[in-house]
């Protein structure tokens, strides 16, 4: 009888002894995190059967993208994450800080054995974001940004402090310090009117401007000139071939190209400086289901945002489409085992890496909006549904999230079935989506949130304000646009989108006052 | 039976895309009950021709007396979209009455709407309404509304069993309705709700109401 309550005592400390950790768990909500994602298993995203049916095929479906395989992309070494520093404008550099940096040893930041909870992927995400995959000067280097002209020449937003936030300096060691480049940041941050950061935003980068000035000021040649831009936008199987025709007109016409896209607006690769796309606004891009203005990459789940920003972030360089690669690689030039040293090719971020990337994005939430609801932005919002606004922009994302052709696109039947599909053309410029490399012949619906501090607007940033949009004014071919307009014409009209025209000026501000409410 | 399919030929004519198209374009005898002809071959023509003559025999006089025309006024539609009550019409439409209050079991309308001109004061929109998404005109040119029988609902008021089909779905809606008559003008109004959804026209929607009220009126 004694042996056998003994055991019992045994049994019941026993079970005390493993209960205590487990009720610890449960009580704390950090190690309950880490239980969870201790767990989670970061998703293997390039593999051949995922990259195969991921991006939408291009509007000549000839000429769709084939990306590399999954055996190259894992051969691709991953990605050091060295602590950047910021880069001033010269008038606001602190003194002896170009020095201090130079003395500095290089550091690694990120340790992907310490990402347990999702707070630490996300914070690891924004580190992520605002690092620079280029030290080669893919846009800009060291002798533009410590030189003063560079600000003025591309209306350079920088900070209150002087800090110029699309750029960072990487340190690799005591004496290399190097000007990064192509950030997930230097697109997608915003300069706000009170000098504030907002990260994720439509960035304001005047990228193409500020290439320009790099091409000028190092004095580039003609025929270096003609080869980068044929490497970020030559698509040639293209109705008519724009890009080779603005080659041919030599590099002060293609100098001027880039002059003129705006800040908000970004020539990125396989896009266009001709038809450049609007930068895109992430915050809330969790909710999108097609990533890019032409709706490019599915994105169906948080896979297809990794993939996404591994193939964004210059691994399409490496893509053939049909015969054609944008930096002129042949098919055993790219599987020769021989590394590609052009910007961001070379390496590769981590399925963590891109992991916390996206977390991070997702992580992203709109400012406090100034501007608050009204009397009159609650006629607006009766005037958005009377106009039929929300049939596209349906709340509560202000998007239905479906492609609508562009005009001269016809939608193949299978698409219907394949993608979501609005199959009305708003009539707006096709450039973008029918003569380009990442051209779907579709246009994203986007989304009206945060409309208040984005800007230009259309998919070409060819706005400036949400007032041009309902000026009829702007149908006509002499309109001056507000925001892109081409480097070789004085006047255009911005066709498209054609609805608010006739409402009178009363309503038309009070469904402006609405959209900024959003 | 006979008669509607009959009468449903003079209404459409061969342009309707539905399932009636099968119906219109088989040969005649395709109409009638299932057995009667089921074991005849070439070389039994003529007792086909006999039936055939009585069908017509019975038939004429009511295709004469039913007369298909375009009212004046045009379908009225009324759908809650964020919380705006949106007002649409059609047009373009006709119908085919044979209505006797006092003979309701022999009673028919029928009508036919062509979605084509449709019209909710936004063009585009209406040219939405018009694609794959919603009536998908290029395949589904039709609409169609069938009487199935009739009830009296008091006086001048009915109550009437239809079989409405848009796009390739055919429903059963009960639709009342009033006949006012002066002298040997006649009007009848009916009203009646549907759900879009039930007939493939767009998909779930936060914003868009499901319910559809519709106003026919000639």
């Amino acid at each position: 009888m004694k042996t056998k309550h003994r055991f019992n005592y045994l049994q019941f400390w026993s079970l005390l002894f493993f209960a205590i950790p487990i009720l610890g768990f449960v009580a704390n909500p950090k190690l309950d995190q880490i239980v969870k994602f201790i767990y989670v298993d970061i998703p293997r995203i390039w593999t051949d059967e995922a990259i195969k049916d991921w991006e939408l095929p291009n509007s000549n479906p000839e000429f769709s993208a084939q990306p590399v395989s999954e055996e190259f992309y894992y051969n691709l070494p991953e990605r050091v994450i060295y602590k950047t520093y910021p880069v001033y404008h010269p008038d606001h550099e602190p003194e002896g800080y170009w020095e201090w940096l130079n003395q500095q040893e290089a550091e690694i930041v990120l340790d992907e054995s310490k990402l347990l909870t999702e707070e630490d992927y996300i914070k690891a995400g924004e580190l992520l974001f605002d690092y620079p995959i280029d030290t080669l000067g893919a846009v800009i280097n060291i002798q533009h940004v410590r030189n003063r002209d560079f600000y003025t020449a591309t209306d350079m937003p920088i900070t209150p402090e002087g800090i110029m936030p699309f750029a960072q300096w990487v340190v690799a060691g005591k004496g290399k310090v190097y000007l990064g480049n192509l950030s997930c940041a230097m697109c997608h941050t915003r300069v706000m009117d009170d000098g504030s950061l907002l990260k994720g935003a439509q960035g304001n980068w005047p990228g193409d401007k500020a290439f320009a000035f790099a091409m000028e000021s190092d004095d580039a040649s003609e025929k270096a000139v003609q080869g980068v831009t044929n490497a970020l936008f030559g698509s040639p199987w293209v109705e008519g071939d724009p890009h080779g025709k603005l080659l041919a007109r030599g590099k002060e016409a293609i100098i001027e190209a880039y002059k003129a896209v705006p800040e908000g607006a970004f020539g990125r690769q396989g896009t266009s400086i001709l038809f450049p796309p609007q930068a895109p606004n992430l915050i809330g891009v969790k909710d999108r289901k097609y990533l890019d203005h032409g709706g490019l990459g599915q994105h169906r789940n948080i896979e297809d945002m990794m993939r996404y920003i591994a193939m964004n972030q210059a691994l399409d360089f490496l893509n053939f489409y049909g015969d054609y690669n944008p930096i002129g690689l042949t098919i055993e030039r790219l599987n020769s085992g021989k590394p590609i040293f052009f910007p961001g090719t070379h390496d590769r971020h981590s399925d963590a890496q891109l992991y916390a990337l996206a977390k991070y994005v997702y992580s992203l939430t709109p400012p406090e909006n100034p501007n608050i609801s009204s009397a009159i932005s609650e006629r607006g919002k009766i005037i958005f549904a009377e106009q039929g606004c929300v049939t596209c922009h349906t709340p509560p994302l202000f998007t239905n999230n479906k492609l609508t052709p562009a005009d001269g696109f016809e939608v193949p039947e299978e698409h219907y079935d394949k993608y979501d599909i609005f199959d009305i053309s708003v009539g707006t410029d096709h450039g973008y989506t029918m003569k380009t490399r990442r051209g779907t012949g579709y246009y994203k619906i986007p989304s009206l949130l945060g409309l208040w501090y984005r800007g230009p607007f259309l998919h070409d940033a060819s706005l400036a304000k949400l007032e041009d949009l309902f000026d009829a004014a702007r149908l006509e071919d002499d309109y001056v646009p507000t925001g892109f307009k081409p480097h070789d014409v004085k006047t255009k009209a911005v066709k498209g989108h054609e609805f608010g025209m006739d409402l009178n000026k009363e309503d038309k501000k009070a469904l402006i006052a609405y959209l900024m409410t959003l | 039976m006979i008669f509607r399919k009959n009468d449903l030929e003079i209404t459409f004519g061969q342009g309707i895309d539905s399932s009636y198209v099968g119906v219109t374009r088989k040969s005649f005898y395709h109409y009638f009950p299932s057995g009667i002809y089921k074991n005849h071959t070439k070389n039994n023509v003529i007792p086909r021709m006999k039936v055939l003559l009585w069908f017509c025999l019975l038939i004429c006089p009511i295709c004469l007396s039913a007369q298909t025309f375009k009212p004046e006024n045009p379908i009225q539609f009324k759908i809650k979209n964020a919380g705006i009550t949106v007002d649409g019409t059609i047009s373009d439409w006709e119908v085919a009455v044979e209505f006797d209050p006092k003979k309701l079991t022999q009673s028919s309308i029928l009508g036919s709407a062509n979605p084509a001109g449709i019209q909710t004061g936004i063009k585009l929109r209406d040219k939405h309404l018009q694609g794959r998404e919603y009536f998908y005109i290029q395949k589904f040119p039709l609409i169609s509304l069938k009487s199935k029988s009739f009830r009296s609902n008091g006086k001048n008021s009915f109550i009437g069993i239809f079989e409405l089909q848009i796009r390739d779905v055919m429903k059963e809606v009960e639709i009342p309705f009033t006949l006012a008559q002066t002298g040997k003008n006649r009007k009848f109004k009916g009203e009646f709700v549907i759900d879009r959804l039930d007939y493939g026209l767009g998909e779930k929607s936060l914003v868009l109401s499901d319910e559809v009220r519709v106003v026919v009126e000639f």
